[in-house]
């Protein structure tokens, strides 16, 4: 206690000098009350001077909040991993706002082109990825030479710097350069070849890295292809101009520059067969050819083989004889023929075999080129007229499917010099050659763009180019190649049926070709009639009664125009092929584009005296005999049919033939061979609108009076009638339009010959008669079966007449005939029993329809009243007792009898009307 | 005095009319032509290949000339000719044959010059182009090529050149039915139609197609306007359709892309045009046997000619000299036709002897205003023989042109003098009418 006593008084004590504040834990003491309040508060610091960098608001910042102006800066920052952020930086950037890059394409490249040559490899590959895919692509359509003048200094300067990694980077870079804008090779050629030709020859780094070797050979590549060749290109702009007359636009031209490199090409290509000559020892010690040495022997070669096309085909002023020269055939002839054929020491695997038939074959295109400029030895020559067969053949290719794709891809390479060789070669030879391209060209896979290039050669070796390439028909051997290969064709069109359009068209361009050309050839004329057996397959075939169509009716319009064209110059179409065409003609999902394009080539063949006569005129028959119309029956002609019918195309088919044979030749002659023609057609009962073109062939070949023959009188006699009933009953009778196109043709012919129209009438009163009417299986009518119907189509067909002024003229002179029909139908009504009452009532009223509406249109109805004189009272009374309706018939007949002056017969039918009413 | 002719495929001769006034003129016998192979040879004379039945080895050229109807001289060339054409001045003849071959015959002296071989197959129609340097053959297999004469004939670059062509137009696919050409020479464009229904529109001096229209119907027959705004294509469904050169034309229209619209009123295929540059007029021929005159800016037919009842094949537009135009003196006839007859008919087989010496051509410098012309070195020696022993045709052409040429001049003069007596007249005339005012006020 004492101690705590003291303690406190010490305390105490302290506590007079310094004194003691007693606090309570966890609670403040209030502030005292004159306190100054120190604090100081702000919400921001305010520095203009500073705002610029910190404040980015509205700008366009990467992800790690940088902007470009401070991204480009810290591209030069001395730490190699402070400038690849930035470099990230920028690309984050850039895929984020493009819009960006766009304003400040020229800054970014003028800072970022520094960073070519960097020491460090990730700020290269970094920068390299940034140009690949940004930048290049967003600036690819604006003005690239300035552009790419920025870069290409810098890249020089890469390219000569020393540490070899950098070099290689800075080739890689034009690599991109160049895929980006092509012309920029042309501009700068000789010094990027000198640089490519400095670094070709440190042979010691491309030994150790084949991987940096290969990107650079491909870089090369990529150039040198880029040279000027004047080798046949296709060239298609076809309608392209919008103005004929207009100044074309001065284009530059890249060619100019290039005369000048071929000396540093020449220097370059010795230097590369250098690099190939250093490659082939390390092949042989090597166990196994891997993927990177093939690549890069590959680009080797493949660069060899474009310069060597230069030097040969190339646009300069230099002859290649003159660039050939001692040093470089040697070279090439010691060094790199000389090894020829390159093969595997060690065989082991499948796929090896395939890199070396590459190789192989580049070489062999190598010397193909080079051939007439080394002058091989006979040799020599035979070792690659060896590995050529082979090749072909697919011998020395693996049978695994790798091997036959690889195969299909490189044979294309030796293909065009198989005409050069196949012309200068001797028997021999040139026969092993050209049998191993034909089992090549055989045994392709029809779709394969090997078939394609085997195609086009074949065009070369049958359709010469200005120069004949073969001696005429003594070269027996080549003969019987071109027949196999022609003969080939039309298989190959059935073979590739529509899945390959292209294709197709390319082979149906070939014929084309060969029968233009075949016409100066007396053997291709031969042949090519002879694939007209084979090509009927293609439009259409009959087996056993069944129609197959071929792969025509399933092409695009271009080949099927094409295939059309080819019909033209055979010089004597032959009827197989004409049938088979004349099917796809009468199929209905042929489009009429080329339905009529088939009329007209054909047409124009004929012309050209390439079709028989007899042959011509029995396919027109054909076509106007069995076109099927849809829909079938002539009554519904709505507007909203118009689509799924064609009716159209077949009315202009038979103004389009019609036409054709008033042109064959002297009409008279002509018209004796088609009457005798449709006449048999006709009197098979083809449908209606068939008749109706033929009869309209007919009258527009026919004259007045009527070319016609006693025969054929009779015959349209006996057709006629039942023909005019059918169109009159299936017609609607408001529907003008269309019965006067059927019964017109009719008209012209009772015009033209009035006993043919004193026949039909005969005919039709024969009908009335109630033994033919008891018989329902007459067939001389199609619809118009059943006796009710057929007085109908009588009456309304005398109506028709009646309304021509033309025939009601000729007519006039058949009173009896008209009479007697009359009669019939009179006396028909009164022994009718077998009529019910329904039936006797349709009858009335729909002889009611039919004779009530001509009449509104008829003037004379008053004056064939008053004339009617003493008949007048029983017609009232008739009128009185049968209602209103009849007196509007008995109105309506009026006028007819009237002009008939036929009042007997008239009363005559009124009583029995009559007595039929009560 | 601007005449038509037409010819026609069957027998109906060549009708002859005044195109001003539409009365209808002498009419040649004899004449079955077929399309193209009707010619005025410098307009001196008409030259017509005639058809043949198709067996027939050799072909069949005849001449008339304008004062008689029959015709006057008959050749007989080694195969069919079709297509005929003769270059402005109407010193050669070419004829291109069944096979593919084309002649080139000088006029003067009947030589068959040169013989080549052209096409695949027959030859359709053969044009020349303005400066008669270059010939354009059309053919029934498709093609198209352009012919420099001087490469014909120049025997050094025939044999380094791998073809004779200058430029092979394949691009159709069927016969080509007529070419024509529009102005420039080798700057020209040249519009060739054919069966394919197609007119495809052609450079010459960058030997590139230039445009394919496309048109409803076969095109037998083209002509270009003057100003090569529009060509004129005729049809085989009869109407003649009028095809955009340079202006262009909206897509969505009724024929197709190019095609501005058309002129109809037949319904009978047409089967050849000519354009009359001086009045603007558009002449089609007709399968009926018509030849209809359009004005081009109304659509409306002005005039028809009925030539016969088959088809016309050929019109021709051709200004007949002064002299020719009106009734002739008897004696003047007379020696017509004996410098008529001095036209020998063409030679069937190139006469190999004589070529190698003189197939030289000559260039005449040009005189006046005329174009060069060319004629053979032999047939110019032979002239000058003439001129020496004075008295021969073209001696007496020669004068004659003088004479006409001295002829014009006093005219020009004698209306000269007309026009200044005249003036002296009138100012005579007011002279004495102002002077007896001023005297009459002078006595006031």
């Amino acid at each position: 206690m004492v101690r705590s006593k003291a303690s406190s008084k010490k305390q105490q004590k302290k506590g007079i000098d310094f004194k003691k504040i007693k606090r309570k834990l966890g609670r403040k003491l209030p502030p005292p009350k004159n306190a100054t309040n120190t604090e100081i508060k702000s919400k921001a610091i305010v520095l203009p001077e500073q705002s610029v960098a910190t404040n980015k608001e509205g700008l366009a910042v990467s992800k790690k909040g940088l902007t470009l102006k401070e991204l480009l800066q810290q591209t030069s920052h001395h730490n190699a991993k402070v400038r690849r952020d930035a470099l990230m930086g920028i690309k984050d950037l850039v895929i984020n706002h493009p819009a960006e890059l766009r304003h400040h394409r020229y800054a970014v490249i003028e800072k970022l082109r520094e960073r070519i040559s960097d020491d460090d490899k990730v700020v290269r590959e970094a920068l390299y990825q940034l140009f690949k895919s940004e930048i290049f692509p967003g600036c690819a359509e604006d003005n690239q030479g300035l552009f790419i003048s920025l870069l290409m200094n810098y890249i020089f300067n890469a390219m000569t710097n020393l540490a070899i990694d950098i070099r290689l980077m800075a080739f890689k870079f034009f690599d991109l350069v160049v895929q980006y804008y092509p012309p920029c090779f042309s501009l700068y050629a000789e010094k990027i070849l000198q640089s490519y030709e400095d670094i070709l020859r440190k042979n010691q780094f491309y030994l150790e890295d084949k991987g940096k070797l290969k990107t650079t050979l491909s870089g090369l590549v990529r150039c040198l292809s880029l040279l000027p060749s004047k080798k046949p290109e296709s060239e298609k702009c076809v309608s392209g101009d919008r103005i004929i007359h207009a100044f074309e636009p001065d284009t530059p031209t890249a060619n100019t520059g290039f005369s000048t490199i071929i000396k540093k090409l020449k220097e370059l290509v010795l230097v590369l067969i250098n690099c190939f000559q250093d490659f082939i020892p390390l092949l042989n010690s090597m166990p196994q050819l891997d993927v990177l040495s093939f690549d890069c022997i590959l680009s080797m070669l493949q660069s060899i083989d474009i310069a060597v096309r230069f030097f040969i085909y190339g646009i300069h002023e230099e002859t290649p004889e003159s660039i050939c020269d001692q040093t470089l055939s040697s070279a090439l002839s010691k060094k790199l023929l000389g090894v020829f054929p390159l093969y595997p020491k060690h065989h082991l695997s499948v796929k090896e075999d395939d890199r070396y038939f590459i190789l192989n074959v580049v070489i062999a295109a190598i010397f193909l080129h080079l051939r007439e400029l080394v002058c091989p030895s006979t040799n020599v020559f035979e070792k690659f007229l060896e590995f050529i067969e082979n090749a072909l053949l697919g011998t020395i290719c693996s049978s695994s499917r790798s091997g036959k794709a690889t195969w299909e891809k490189h044979i294309p390479l030796l293909l065009p010099f198989i005409p050069k060789l196949a012309s200068e070669l001797e028997t021999g030879w040139q026969s092993r050659i050209l049998e191993s391209f034909t089992r090549t060209f055989k045994d392709c896979n029809p779709e394969s763009s090997l078939k394609l290039a085997c195609l086009s050669m074949i065009e070369e070796m049958l359709i010469p180019r200005g120069y004949m390439h073969f001696s005429k028909a003594s070269d027996t051997v080549v003969l019987d190649y071109q027949t196999v290969w022609i003969r080939e064709l039309p298989l190959l069109l059935s073979l590739l049926g529509d899945k390959q359009p292209s294709s197709s068209q390319v082979v149906l361009c070939l014929l084309l070709r060969l029968g233009q050309f075949s016409g100066s050839n007396p053997f291709l004329f031969g042949e090519y009639e002879n694939i007209q057996f084979t090509l009927s397959e293609f439009y259409s075939t009959c087996q056993e009664g069944n129609l197959y169509y071929g792969p025509f009716m399933r092409l695009p319009r271009d080949c099927q125009e094409l295939s059309i064209c080819c019909l033209y110059y055979f010089s004597n179409l032959n009827v197989l092929l004409l049938k088979s065409v004349t099917f796809c003609c009468l199929c209905s999902e042929l489009e009429p584009f080329i339905f009529f394009r088939i009329i007209e080539v054909l047409h124009a063949a004929y012309k050209a005296g390439h079709i028989q006569i007899a042959d011509h005129i029995s396919f027109f028959m054909t076509l106007l005999s069995r076109f099927k119309i849809l829909p079938e029956n002539i009554c519904p002609v709505r507007e909203s049919d118009v689509k799924v019918s064609n009716h159209g195309t077949f009315k202009s088919l038979t103004t389009m033939l019609s036409s054709y044979l008033s042109q064959i030749g002297d009409s008279s002659v002509v018209f004796h061979i088609v009457e005798k023609a449709i006449l048999g057609l006709i009197l098979l009962q083809p449908p209606l609108e068939n008749a109706c073109a033929m009869l309209r062939v007919l009258i527009v070949l026919d004259s007045k009076p009527t070319r016609l023959s006693e025969q054929s009188i009779i015959a349209l006699s006996n057709f006629l009638p039942g023909y005019l009933m059918d169109v009159v009953h299936c017609i609607p009778e408001d529907d003008v339009q269309t019965w006067r196109y059927y019964i017109l043709p009719c008209f012209f012919m009772f015009d033209r010959s009035s006993k043919l129209l004193k026949l039909v009438l005969d005919v039709i009163g024969s009908f009335l008669t109630d033994s033919n009417l008891s018989l329902p299986s007459d067939t001389s009518t199609r619809y118009a079966t059943d006796s009710l119907s057929r007085i109908n189509a009588t009456i309304s067909l005398l109506l028709l007449i009646y309304k021509d002024v033309k025939v009601q003229k000729i007519i006039s002179s058949f009173r009896t005939e008209i009479g007697s029909i009359l009669q019939s139908i009179a006396s028909l009504q009164s022994s009718e029993v077998k009529m019910t009452l329904e039936e006797r009532h349709r009858f009335q009223s729909s002889v009611l329809e039919k004779t009530f509406s001509p009449c509104e249109d008829g003037g004379e109805q008053p004056r064939g009243r008053s004339s009617f004189g003493g008949n007048i009272e029983k017609i009232q009374g008739l009128a009185n007792s049968g209602g209103n309706c009849l007196s509007q018939i008995l109105q309506n007949c009026n006028g007819i009898f009237e002009r008939e002056k036929g009042v007997q017969e008239f009363v005559h039918y009124i009583t029995l009307l009559e007595h039929h009413v009560k | 005095m601007n005449v038509v002719l037409a010819s026609s495929s069957i027998e109906g001769g060549i009708g002859c009319w005044d195109l001003q006034t539409g009365a209808e003129q002498l009419r040649y016998k004899t004449c079955a032509s077929p399309p193209h192979g009707l010619a005025s040879i410098g307009c001196r004379f008409l030259a017509c290949s005639q058809l043949r039945d198709p067996s027939a080895a050799s072909g069949h050229v005849l001449y008339w000339s304008w004062s008689k109807p029959q015709a006057q001289v008959k050749s007989f060339p080694a195969e069919p000719i079709k297509p005929l054409a003769a270059n402005s001045e109407g010193s050669y003849i070419v004829g291109g044959g069944s096979s593919g071959d084309i002649y080139f015959w000088e006029v003067a002296t009947g030589r068959l010059l040169k013989k080549w071989h052209a096409h695949y197959r027959a030859v359709t129609c053969l044009v020349f182009s303005d400066d008669d340097s270059l010939l354009i053959s059309g053919s029934e297999d498709g093609c198209v090529r352009v012919w420099s004469l001087f490469m014909i004939f120049d025997e050094v670059r025939k044999q380094q050149a791998s073809h004779l062509y200058e430029y092979s137009f394949t691009e159709h696919t069927l016969r080509v039915t007529d070419i024509v050409m529009g102005y420039g020479g080798g700057n020209a464009v040249i519009v060739s139609a054919s069966e394919d229904r197609t007119c495809k529109v052609w450079s010459l001096s960058r030997g590139r197609l230039l445009r394919n229209v496309v048109f409803p119907s076969i095109i037998d027959a083209i002509a270009i306007d003057p100003g090569e705004h529009v060509f004129y294509a005729g049809g085989r469904d009869g109407k003649i359709y009028i095809a955009a050169l340079n202006v262009e034309s909206s897509p969505s229209n009724n024929y197709g892309l190019h095609i501005i619209g058309s002129l109809t009123d037949q319904s009978k295929p047409v089967t050849c045009l000519a354009y009359s540059a001086e009045r603007n007029l558009l002449l089609s021929g007709s399968e009926d046997g018509m030849i209809r005159v359009w004005d081009v800016k109304t659509k409306k037919i002005l005039r028809m000619f009925r030539h016969s009842k088959g088809p016309v094949n050929n019109i021709l537009i051709v200004r007949l000299p002064y002299l020719l135009s009106r009734a002739e003196p008897k004696v003047q006839a007379s020696s017509r036709r004996n410098d008529f007859s001095l036209h020998p008919p063409l030679e069937k087989y190139a006469n190999s002897s004589d070529e190698d010496m003189d197939n030289k051509a000559i260039i005449t410098l040009p005189d006046t205003i005329d174009l060069p012309s060319y004629l053979s070195s032999q047939l110019i020696n032979d002239h000058i023989k003439q001129l020496q022993q004075q008295g021969s045709s073209a001696a007496a052409e020669m004068e004659v042109k003088r004479l006409k040429l001295v002829g014009q001049r006093s005219m020009e003069m004698f209306q000269q003098l007309k026009k200044v007596y005249d003036k002296l007249q009138e100012f005579c005339v007011n002279e004495l009418l102002d002077g007896q005012p001023i005297e009459g006020s002078k006595g006031n």
